[in-house]
């Protein structure tokens, strides 16, 4: 199906993901939450090494046993799995003055990038495609580097866009940060 | 420096030294006296349930491989070649009749056992004895209510003997219903640059923090903390042999913050109460660690997880979700996504457990700092053998008797040449 999504709507939904960037940078996350829906689900799966089906590396005993996904599945193990509702509680968890993790807060800064826009599939649907990288500098010399994709699903609300749903996919097995405190 | 161990814990009068959370050569000697004789939990068996399945893991900084051999039987071995040292398996799990070295081609099966060797022929003229280069097993593996734990010291006590009367308390987790417990799909793996024991202590002993350091997320709705009532119970258990316990009081079984969870833990008490017996009444088992680096909760998540000891001041978590095998599937999913809200990398309640540890671990490198022992001084003399419970127990819910115990545990592990003198 041929791509019929105008260059004013690539731009919208550019504008848009960057402007939820920079709320997210400035830690203005009461703001942030307009940006979804009340359906929402922002899921982050977590990712596994596994051996390719024509490794060489094993000989597999038993086919129906094999799985050569690395994302983990809708019923397992995320590192977030959030609705509206929980992620406002993240937020107003922020503002207890006692959230350690992020006591004194974090520095990030969220680089969108690759963003790709299609027709959703239904027609008030938006489908954007695009890569982040994340980087926190916190306290004297904390450093992380969070690296991946997301997947969001949008539609408009009232004039204004909204996402109802965001897949969020880390490039890193092992997570290498002590911990997720912030946002994607 | 000779390392007089034996000065670094003082559970008499409540004091440690902060030099075992951060000296390297401390480190390596637990990895010797702790990591390479005690009991270690690998995995649960749902999580390798049929033959050729494997998992890998790590015992200490030993990386291991967990198989079920095409018989059906688990093995674990080092997940070494023989050969040049290359690590053997690079995935996380799958399943397999043999695993194939990356390096020379050396072939394994599922069972340990070498199978064959390019240039066996040719290049070894058909002399290497493939009996003795298989892969390395574990001395001793058993499994308790589907745990599977192994040892690298052939002379360490039996899995029972070892856990003793920790295993009625495991039960409380893991075996409250017939068919015991699953494992959720997947797995939290991170890297925290903390002490390995401060994890271990905390949940094996610290109720202390929860109410200040996780106050944000049990205000939030994260989880919902005890019923306020004005003797809440429970307390700090020590089953023996460095095993740590925190009870919570037997009426707050079911502190899960969904209500889907809470009616089924109504629905389910008498047949739990029935399983485990009456002690169950006296406080509800909540959180808790097998020495020395298996930890595991219920309440607001169900999670066990290993502290993989990568160096002094930092490990690697491998944790997963655990649901009781019986329960219904719309209580299995509940478990699931309020479990990993609360407890993981993520967790609203576990995010802020990292920072802690992290800095509790790094100021110890200053040199002054060093010299200034620990407090573990609460409700010392305040605990006592309580029958019922077949265990230490502190007569108050908060004390630091389950670390004083524990440390007590490592400390005698650590002095002790074999474990007739532990």
């Amino acid at each position: 199906m041929p791509n019929l999504i105008t260059e004013e709507t690539i731009r919208e939904v550019e504008q848009f993901l960057y402007r939820e960037a920079r709320l997210l940078d400035n830690r203005r996350f009461s703001e942030w939450l307009e940006f979804f829906s009340e359906d929402l689900r922002y899921w982050m799966p977590t990712r596994s090494n596994r051996y390719p089906v024509n490794s060489k590396a094993i000989s597999i005993l038993d086919a129906s046993r094999y799985e050569e996904e690395e994302v983990s599945g809708e019923d397992e193990l995320a590192f977030m799995e959030e609705t509206k509702k929980t992620l406002e509680m993240r937020v107003a968890r922020l503002a207890t003055g006692m959230a350690w993790a992020e006591d004194p807060p974090s520095r990030t800064r969220h680089i969108i990038t690759n963003i790709e826009v299609e027709q959703g599939d239904t027609s008030d649907q938006l489908r954007a495609y695009s890569n982040f990288v994340m980087y926190r500098n916190r306290a004297e010399r904390d450093e992380d580097f969070y690296v991946g994709s997301r997947e969001d699903i949008m539609r408009r609300e009232g004039g204004q866009l909204r996402i109802s749903y965001r897949k969020i996919v880390m490039d890193q097995n092992v997570l290498l940060a002590k911990n997720i405190s912030n946002f994607f | 420096m000779v390392l007089d161990v034996k000065s670094l814990v003082d559970a008499e009068a409540g004091l440690i030294s902060r030099r075992i959370f951060i000296e390297d050569e401390i480190y390596q000697e637990e990895l010797e006296r702790i990591f390479a004789r005690c009991w270690l939990f690998l995995c649960h068996e749902s999580q390798i349930p049929q033959p050729g399945d494997f998992i890998t893991t790590y015992m200490g900084e030993d990386s291991v491989l967990v198989m079920r051999d095409t018989s059906g039987k688990i093995g674990a071995f080092l997940n070494v070649c023989p050969h040049r040292g290359n690590r053997l398996c690079r995935a996380d799990n799958g399943n397999a009749s043999a695993l194939i070295c990356a390096y020379h081609g050396w072939a394994f099966g599922n069972n340990g056992n070498l199978q064959a060797v390019p240039n066996l022929q040719d290049a070894y003229y058909g002399d290497l004895d493939h009996s003795k280069w298989g892969l390395v097993p574990v001395a001793q593996l058993d499994t308790y209510k589907g745990m599977v734990f192994a040892t690298f010291d052939k002379n360490a006590p039996s899995l029972t003997d070892y856990l003793g009367e920790m295993a009625w308390y495991l039960d409380c987790f893991f075996d409250r219903r017939e068919g015991g417990v699953e494992v959720v799909g997947g797995v939290h793996r991170w890297i925290i640059p903390c002490n390995w024991k401060l994890p271990a202590e905390n949940f094996g002993g610290d109720a202390y923090h929860v109410a200040w350091n996780h106050l944000s997320a049990l205000t939030s709705g994260f989880s919902r903390a005890p019923a306020g009532r004005q003797t809440p119970g429970g307390g700090t258990i020590s089953p023996g042999n460095g095993h740590c316990i925190l009870a919570v009081g037997a009426e707050d079984y079911s502190a899960a913050p969904a209500q889907i969870i809470e009616d089924y833990e109504e629905l389910i008490r008498a047949e739990t109460l029935d399983r485990l017996g009456p002690r169950l009444e006296k406080m509800t088992p909540n959180v808790g660690t097998v020495f020395p680096h298996m930890s595991f909760l219920r309440g607001s998540s169900r999670s066990f997880r290993v502290w993989h000891p990568k160096g002094p001041d930092k490990i690697e978590v491998i944790s997963c979700q655990f649901v009781d095998k019986a329960a219904p599937p719309e209580v299995k999913e509940a478990l699931r996504v309020t479990g990993l809200r609360a407890f993981g990398p993520s967790g609203a309640l576990e995010q802020d457990d990292m920072d802690n540890w992290e800095e509790c671990t790094r100021t110890n490198r200053g040199a002054v700092t060093r010299r200034y022992a620990l407090n573990y001084q609460m409700g010392l003399g305040h605990d006592r053998f309580d029958e019922e419970l077949g265990a230490w127990s502190s007569d108050f819910r908060l004390s630091d008797s389950n670390p004083r115990y524990f440390y007590q545990r490592w400390s005698s592990l650590m002095q002790a040449d074999s474990w007739d003198q532990v």
